[in-house]
């Protein structure tokens, strides 16, 4: 059976769609069979950040209405073998979704894959219920910001009492943090929180930190998941995250403000 | 405590049940000396007063007739609802069914304490599934942490949290509230009125403090008090923090 993975954060523009997309690829480029889900059905991106808007026929409501099979629906990334995706419907709400329609959907895809990664929407209703309620796991993604710990602590309450694991009193979701936007130096001046504050705050297990990066914008624009692009702090970043998914141990990087050498400033490089 | 008697098609089954119940111990008969005290206590603790049934209990009364009807008058304007009269004479066993009431045998007297400040009254605690064991006392201890939007209460006694309470989240207690950690949402101890009961905490950063409804605002805490490690309690009406260390 598949790893389920909801991408999650209560909160809307923290970066869920784009961690969904990088850590989906990243988990693809390591060998695993991965299908990513947007379950954001109104408000449809990930066939954007994933770069196959254009290559969209059919979405999750027409498979759970029955007015398309799941193979028709999926859709195959150009650049990975292994990576799928089911895209959201943008003409239909979150009320076309189905508790059982969901359920069919994650058991088939299930049998086939490794991986199972669902995008979801902001907010604490339907949507994002439905999104976390079969998960295994679960990335909560968070700024250093407080409205954006405030609700991630939140989602992290109803992982704990509104999934299905809660509700058959089974091994609980298991919750990783994955912090995004971070800007060393922003934090050092104190207008941004820091990566201890939220550790403390949502007493979680840190799983990445992603760097606040001029690539992730480009990457979206570009619709190629940051992942690509190896050379980029984000890029590492987000494979760094993958890495833990899977059970190794990674250092942390990037959290800490790197000094300029004498020769960066002198030949105005740096960080990308 | 319930009789298994699950059958099919049965419009009801009994069930033996011990409910919490708040029994009022009348030392006066008279219905204006009951209105007096009633007023003051409705004004100070309002949160007691929500149609919680009582039991009143006659027993320390030594009079054969009583003004039943009057009394359960001023109960019931004062939001309080009378359920069922506990000892008395035969008559008043007759004036309390013809009330409509139920009637208890006097109580044999080793299980009965004063309740005056902590009566305990059944609120539905409206609980996260998390670990959550009940202590000897009625109290609760709710280990990990208490999540915004989350509520975690302890209806009849105190709250222990082994952990923190973060912000948007809400801890209440029939007794006081002990956070070992962060006690950032709102804590609300003594919601029957007890106004002995106490708030503690390893690091202050509450919301909202509230002691017998006497409360406090995060605007009103002293800010040198916040981030140590506190204690908070009623001292004539008013909600006094001071630090433990």
């Amino acid at each position: 059976m598949a790893k389920i993975i909801v991408v999650t954060s209560g909160k809307g523009g923290v970066g869920k769609t784009t961690s969904a997309a990088a850590i989906a690829t990243g988990l693809a480029l390591r060998g695993n069979k991965t299908v990513v889900i947007d379950f954001d059905v109104g408000l449809r991106n990930l066939d954007l950040i994933m770069g196959c808007e254009r290559r969209v026929v059919y979405d999750l409501v027409n498979v759970i209405q029955g007015e398309a099979g799941l193979n028709q629906a999926l859709i195959r990334d150009k650049r990975v073998d292994n990576l799928h995706i089911l895209p959201a419907s943008q003409t239909r709400d979150k009320d076309a979704l189905t508790s059982e329609g969901v359920e069919k959907i994650l058991d088939t895809l299930g049998k086939d894959f490794d991986y199972i990664l669902c995008d979801s929407p902001a907010g604490i209703e339907r949507g994002a219920q439905l999104a976390m309620y079969y998960a295994d796991e679960a990335i909560v993604v968070t700024n250093p910001e407080v409205s954006s710990v405030r609700d991630s602590d939140r989602i992290l309450g109803l992982l704990a009492s509104k999934t299905r694991r809660a509700e058959r009193g089974e091994d609980p979701v298991k919750e990783h943090l994955l912090i995004t936007r971070y800007n060393a130096s922003r934090v050092d001046h104190g207008d941004m929180l820091n990566l201890e504050d939220i550790r403390e705050i949502l007493a979680i297990d840190l799983i990445g930190l992603i760097p606040e990066s001029e690539a992730v914008l480009r990457a979206s624009n570009q619709g190629v998941p940051v992942t690509h692009d190896d050379d980029s702090d984000a890029g590492q970043a987000y494979m760094d995250t993958v890495s833990r998914l899977l059970g190794e141990e990674v250092p942390l990087r990037f959290h800490e403000l790197q000094k300029k050498s004498l020769l960066s400033r002198m030949f105005g490089g740096g960080r990308r | 405590m319930s009789l298994k008697v699950d059958r099919a098609g049965m419009a009801f089954t009994f069930k033996g049940g011990m409910l919490p119940m708040t029994v009022m111990e009348l030392a006066s008969a008279d219905p204006e000396q009951i209105r007096e005290q009633l007023s003051g206590k409705l004004s100070q603790s309002p949160a007691f007063f929500q149609h919680t049934p009582v039991v009143l209990s006659v027993e320390k009364l030594d009079e054969p007739h009583l003004a039943l009807e009057r009394i359960c008058a001023v109960c019931r304007t004062h939001k309080l609802l009378p359920v069922a009269v506990r000892g008395g004479a035969d008559p008043v066993k007759q004036s309390a069914w013809a009330l409509g009431l139920g009637w208890f045998p006097p109580s044999d007297g080793a299980r009965t304490r004063s309740l005056e400040e902590v009566p305990p009254v059944e609120v539905p605690a409206t609980s996260a599934p998390e670990a959550a064991a009940s202590v000897a006392s009625g109290g609760r201890i709710y280990r990990g942490t208490v999540r915004s939007g989350q509520q975690v209460s302890a209806p009849d006694g105190d709250l222990v949290v082994i952990g923190a309470v973060n912000a948007g989240a809400e801890v209440l207690a029939a007794g006081s509230i002990h956070v070992y950690g962060a006690l950032r949402g709102r804590a609300l101890a003594g919601i029957h009125g007890d106004t002995d009961a106490g708030i503690f905490c390893r690091e202050l950063r509450a919301e909202l403090l509230s002691v017998a409804g006497n409360y406090k605002r995060l605007e009103d805490i002293d800010p040198h008090l916040l981030g140590s490690s506190v204690q908070v309690a009623l001292r004539d009406a008013q909600l006094g923090i001071t630090t433990l260390d």
